[in-house]
């Protein structure tokens, strides 16, 4: 019957891809290229009303295959490609798909390094138009029209070198600079549509905050990148912040202002690399409140596994609890920090074989955890004890005065545990 | 820490997952993802781009045809659980499987029948001992006095016998005598309230088929491998678990060769449970052991030295199931468990437990799994907390207050309509915030700094969803490495990435399917049938764990990847990488062939490994055959008694095979052969043997054994020599006969004894068919029957060939036009064997026709 039929062909269908499958994660491209001929082969004589799902499947497979036998080249991938957006334009394939293969061409061409092609593709597809408008498409045609911009402003830096460079010969061209202008018109537009809608767009940011600089609109850029880093729709990317921080480094901005965009990345991501330029900047601070908002900084800091082994993180906080010890004057705010730490500190990162194996990796490192160790944890800690006498032993004289400096300062241990 | 400068671009949306319909077959191929400048060259006439996907990763050669067995497989039997046909109702079955998982029809009755069968005691103890004096279950009527306390049961059996026979008929008023029986019984017969047993039955038959569907106790694997603690050093520890019913802990030492190898026995532990999880993690230069069984969680602590035993450190009891145990990288001696009733727990062997979090609920929207997770963070004090819906970090030492969601199943990942978190794994040793989260669709690398956006996502395509992953940290040069394992279909997965650090996350490759443990049944050696059924369904057991270890070598790179089977096998592939080659996309499909047509293994050591893999298979999948009592057949089971009773006396054959039997004991000998000799059409043409059916070992043999060996062999000179004899003779008289029928070929004297030869063996032809022709050897050559020249047909047959003579072919049946082929079908017949021998009298009556058959040719 025409519907067992089905049935088989269904099957016969699906054990063809599922071969085709098995190739591909084989890495037997050629095996896999040879089944998917077969396998559009079958569709051609599919007269069934589904061809929409088998030809994205075609796009998918083809394009992996292509990006990997042994056998293609470039004229070809391009060559499919077109043939899957003409597919595509005769509706053989969703419309939303249809833009993802333009983008997916783009990007394979930008891999490839043929920027100029890619441009022309975008344009291309930029000016296709039919349909209705899903909101996938949308999507997709508003990342055609950013990367277009993307592209244009490349070429807009270039043109820019090139003047540049001219310009301090005392030569202007005006058509380059004429082209320059209409660059930066067209990336701008675009740029600045993208960025308008949730989501990650560092490259775009950067790209079109650089245009606006160069063209002296700071509160322009100063805008998109609060807009960037703080609108509540964005996803939390310490990257906005970062973009901002530089951007207000860059203009020149008060301390203040940079310490709060700071705080705020603080609060986001504890332990960002950023956080060390931060307590520096804190620990000088003339205020109470920054240098004790330094000591927190840097104690987050080393919660993290990540910082387990920086030295420049230890010798930061090495150097602001001396500085406390000494001073005798805010021990509470050491006390508070090690109150939420001291449970589980030790085992993390003052434990005996870590002691050994710092002293055996890294001299300075140790150094540092051992005078923290020490003014935290007492005279007695396994850590400090450990390194103190291999340091003396090996008769390094900072290791002496660190086993000086600890046994002076014991009594603030009591205080701190207390 | 640094964190990319500039990530991939991405669209951010929050909200439930879009109305796409499930998963695409081929939807992890042919994207690049998006594009990201790739080194910023101020110098740079053209900037470079780095696609998301698509790059470049390592490539890795399997370097066997099929995973090979580590570990000689578990001593006993392994039983393997319940597959749907055991649960489901029979006749629905292959419907219900094809139209979902809702609407499976579990045989509710079949098992609640097996409870009864099997445990009659259990179900109907008490009443049965009370009633089993008024129950008749036999066939004969009741006498007066009983009939007034007894019921006969006879009839109601022989309904139920019958019941079975309708079976899916819903005529009901069938079976009404069982119906007023059931209605009359149903109160008071079950020891256990009808109800109330039927309800935990059921019960557990939905827990089978949800585990059938999708077991999740096994997520996370109970297998770990534990690296030796020096650097360079070719050993580790394998802790795996063993047993009839996974209820043994091994913890073996194992040197990594070609093939790696057991080294001495391995240290064991009993526990009182299904291991269901094995977690690792070392610390401080010690590794730390968490297993997890159903209602238990232990921990162990294993020196990081080879061949220091490990040592149990705490145990703890679950009143509700643990659904997971992971061990802390951070601190040793921490451990996260959680519970199927929603409650996450941080366990530390010096301070015990402490509960995190209570919620019954799922996290961000409504899921009916109990099932939960948790892992470790990059702060030591934070701890993931996962669901089927999605992932929240907690702290610790606040967790009411200090949360944030890491991963949500919605629009803000990207994940399609009924994604649901299968597996969280922590992947400190890549990049000390990188998280993994899998579903059944996708993999998903997650950046605590950056929480709800995946910095990759990759559609696996795997049937099953991945259940276990196992991380290979790469370094700035180096991809690291993940590989995904799913239960059902054992799919190994080896894919790669990049990044994290200074670059964005990349995907690095292509993934790789790696072989499963039940691929190597095709490399295998043809086995018998059962065996090989027997071997597919141990091959073919759920995978129950995974591991893996990189070993570096000088330019070979290699990659032992172990996988663990529910039967607990433990097998193991080993993957090569030679970092020296240009990681250019070579030619290697050409060289590596298709499946199937790699039937053997490269090396012998692996054939080796196989073959004792097997026979200590064979061997102890026999042995409890050996105890158990030979089947006993209940003869009432076979035949009713009507079907007995109802023959109408026994037949002609039936007369005569009991005749045989009663004569063979009261001789007190045994029947060898069989024969009915009644119903034997025709005789096929036995080679005969002199000595009368018996070789002349064995005659001499029982000559020997009766005392009279000299009086044999005497027998047998004089009897050979007779025989030689005549076989001079008749040879002299055959070839006489070609000379004087061939006169022209007569001169070629050559070819004389070539042309005897022929002419022996085709004389010899109807010979045989004349065995109810006694043949005394002094009538020997005095006949005329023997001397119908072979090649013309007979004109009249011969007494002899009555068999082949058209009126006894008649006789038969055999219409007129089949005569011809059937003759010269059985001419060549006759052609075959040598020469008839001369036999005796009473020997060759027995030979070929039987004595019916004699009568019928000579009427």
């Amino acid at each position: 019957s025409s519907y067992e039929h089905k049935l088989n062909f269904k099957k016969s269908k699906e054990a063809c891809l599922s071969y085709i499958q098995d190739a591909m994660l084989q890495k037997q491209w050629k095996r896999a290229a040879e089944f998917l001929t077969f396998y559009v082969e079958s569709l051609e004589k599919d007269y069934s009303r589904e061809h929409v799902g088998p030809s994205e499947m075609i796009w998918r497979i083809g394009t992996e295959i292509l990006c990997h036998h042994s056998h293609s080249s470039v004229k070809e991938f391009n060559c499919f490609m077109e043939q899957m957006k003409t597919l595509g334009v005769k509706r053989y394939l969703k419309a939303s798909i249809l833009n993802a293969v333009c983008l997916e061409h783009v990007f394979h061409l930008l891999c490839n390094g043929q920027i100029d092609e890619a441009y022309q593709n975008l344009s291309l597809a930029e000016s296709w138009r039919f349909g209705e408008q899903t909101a996938i498409q949308n999507k997709e045609m508003k990342l055609i029209q950013a990367y277009r911009g993307l592209l244009d402003y490349y070429s807009w830096s270039k043109q820019k070198n090139i003047l540049l460079e001219h310009g301090l010969d005392g030569f202007a061209d005006l058509s380059v600079e004429q082209e320059m202008h209409s660059c930066f018109r067209k990336a701008a537009v675009n740029l600045k549509e993208i960025i308008k809608i949730p989501g990650v767009w560092d490259l775009f940011v950067k790209c079109y905050v650089d245009l606006l600089e160069f063209y002296g609109d700071h509160n322009e850029a100063r805008q998109v990148l609060n807009e960037y880093a703080y609108n509540s729709k964005f996803p939390a990317n310490p990257n906005a912040h970062v973009y901002l921080y530089q951007f207000l480094k860059r203009q020149g901005e008060s301390k203040k202002s940079l310490i709060s965009a700071l705080k705020i990345l603080h609060d986001i991501v504890p332990s960002h690399e950023l956080m060390i330029d931060f307590n520096t900047m804190l620990r000088k601070s003339k205020k109470r409140k920054r240098r004790r908002l330094g000591l927190e900084v840097i104690f987050a800091v080393l919660d993290y596994a990540g910082w387990k082994e920086n030295v420049k993180a230890w010798s930061c906080l090495a150097r602001q609890v001396k500085q406390v010890v000494i001073s005798e004057k805010h021990l509470g705010w050491i006390k508070k920090e090690w109150s939420s730490r001291k449970d589980w500190w030790p085992a993390f990162h003052f434990s005996r074989y870590l002691a050994k194996r710092n002293w055996q990796e890294n001299e300075s490192l140790s150094y540092e955890k051992a005078l923290v160790a020490g003014i935290l944890l007492g005279k007695d800690c396994k850590y400090f004890k450990y390194v103190s006498h291999q340091g003396c032993k090996a008769q390094v004289k900072r290791f002496r005065m660190l086993k000086k400096f600890v046994n002076r300062h014991n009594p603030v241990y009591l205080r701190i545990s207390g | 820490m640094e964190f990319p400068a500039a990530l991939f671009p991405s669209y951010f949306g929050a909200g439930p997952p879009r109305e796409e319909d499930g998963s695409a077959p081929a939807a992890g191929w042919g994207e690049h993802g998006q594009v990201l400048e790739g080194r910023p060259g101020p110098h740079q006439a053209q900037p470079a781009f780095v696609p998301r996907r698509g790059g470049m990763g390592e490539t890795w050669d399997p370097a066997e045809a099929a995973a090979v067995p580590v570990l000689p497989p578990s001593a006993g039997c392994w039983i393997p659980s319940p597959a749907p046909q055991d649960i489901l109702y029979r006749n629905r079955l292959c419907r219900e499987l094809r139209a979902g998982k809702d609407g499976a029809t579990l045989d509710f009755a079949k098992q609640l029948g097996h409870f009864f069968v099997d445990h009659p005691e259990d179900a109907f103890g008490s009443m049965g001992r009370l009633l089993h004096k008024n129950f008749h279950l036999g066939n004969s009527k009741l006498k007066r006095p009983a009939r007034s306390s007894t019921i006969r049961m006879t009839a109601l059996r022989e309904d139920i016998d019958r019941l079975e026979a309708r079976r899916g008929c819903h005529r009901q008023h069938l079976a009404s005598r069982l119906r007023w029986f059931s209605h009359l019984s149903r109160d008071w017969l079950f020891e256990v309230p009808l109800g109330l047993l039927a309800d935990c039955l059921h019960e557990e038959l939905m827990l089978q088929w949800s585990d059938l569907l999708f077991d999740d106790s096994l997520t996370g694997g109970a297998l770990a491998w534990l690296p030796s603690g020096d650097v360079g050093s070719r050993t580790g520890c394998l802790v795996h678990p063993g047993g009839l019913a996974m209820n043994h802990l091994f913890f073996q030492d194992v040197v990594l060769e070609k093939l790696p190898r057991a080294q001495g026995s391995p240290a064991q532990f009993e526990l009182s449970g299904h291991i269901r999880q094995v977690a690792a993690a070392r610390v401080d230069g010690e590794d730390f052991v968490g297993v997890r069984s159903d209602y238990h969680c232990g921990v162990w602590r294993v020196p990081a030295r080879t061949g220091t035993a490990p040592t149990p450190l705490q145990v703890i009891h679950t009143d509700v199931p643990a659904s997971c145990l992971t061990v802390s990288p951070h601190l040793p001696g921490e451990l996260a468990v959680c519970t199927k009733n929603g409650t996450i727990y941080l366990w530390s062997v010096e301070t015990g437990l402490q509960q995190l979090r209570h919620d019954p609920q799922t996290m961000f929207f409504r899921d009916h799994s109990p099932w939960r997770w948790s892992d470790f963070t990059t702060h030591p004090r934070v701890l993931s907390y996962a669901d089927r819906t999605g992932l929240q970090c907690l702290d610790a030492r606040a967790p009411k207050k200090c949360h944030f969601d890491l991963f949500k199943v919605g629009e803000e990942a990207g994940c399609q309509k009924g994604e649901r978190v299968v597996l969280p794994m922590y992947l400190g040793r890549a990049h000390p915030s990188q998280y993994l989260v899998t579903t059944q669709f996708s993999v998903y690398v997650l950046d605590e700094r950056l929480p709800l956006v995946p910095m990759l996502k990759w559609a696996h395509m795997m049937k099953a969803p991945p259940l276990f992953a196992h991380l290979m940290p790469g370094d700035s040069r180096r991809s690291h490495k993940v590989v995904l394992g799913a239960s059902r279909t054992q799919e190994l997965l080896l894919m790669q990435y990049w990044g994290g650090r200074q670059s964005a996350c990349q995907l690095a490759g292509t993934p790789q399917k790696l072989h499963t443990i039940s691929g190597c049944l095709e490399h295998l050696p043809t086995q018998l049938p059962h065996h090989h059924h027997l071997l597919q369904q141990r091959l073919g057991a759920p995978a129950a764990g995974l591991a893996a270890v990189l070993q570096e070598d000088g330019t070979c790179n290699s990659m032992l990847v172990f996988q663990l089977s529910e039967a607990g096998d433990v097998f193991c592939q080993r993957l090569t990488h030679e970092a020296a080659r240009p990681p250019a996309p070579t030619l290697r499909d050409e060289a590596t062939t298709a499946p199937g047509s790699s039937p053997l293994f490269e090396a012998p050591a692996s054939t080796l490994r196989y073959r004792r893999w097997l026979r200590a298979l064979s061997r102890d999948c026999r042995e409890p055959s050996q105890h158990t009592w030979p089947p006993s057949l209940s003869q009432r089971r076979l035949f009713t008694r009507k079907d007995l009773e109802g023959s109408t006396g026994p037949s002609a054959l039936q007369r005569q095979v009991r005749q045989l039997l009663r004569q063979v004991m009261q001789e007190g000998g045994r029947i060898q052969h069989w024969e009915p000799m009644a119903l034997q059409p025709l005789a096929l043409p036995q080679p005969p043997e002199p000595t009368g059916g018996q070789d002349p070992l064995s005659t001499r043999l029982t000559a020997a054994w009766s005392g009279d060996c000299e009086q044999w062999w005497e027998d047998r000179t004089s009897f050979s020599m007779a025989q030689r004899q005549r076989a001079l003779r008749e040879r002299r008289r055959r070839q006489k006969r070609a000379r004087g029928r061939r006169s022209l070929s007569a001169s070629f004297t050559s070819s004389v004894t070539y042309q005897s030869e022929l002419s022996e063996l085709s004389d010899a032809g109807p010979a045989l068919f004349s065995p109810g022709r006694p043949l005394p050897p002094s009538q020997e050559g005095s006949s005329p029957a023997r001397s119908p020249p072979a090649r013309s047909p007979p004109a009249s047959p011969a007494p002899g060939e009555a068999l082949l003579s058209s009126q006894s072919l008649r006789h038969r049946g055999i219409p007129k036009e089949r005569r011809k082929t059937l003759r010269d079908y059985l001419s060549v017949w006759a052609e075959g064997p040598p020469d008839p021998p001369d036999l005796p009298v009473s020997q060759a009556s027995q030979l070929c026709i039987p004595s019916s058959q004699r009568q019928l040719s000579s009427a």
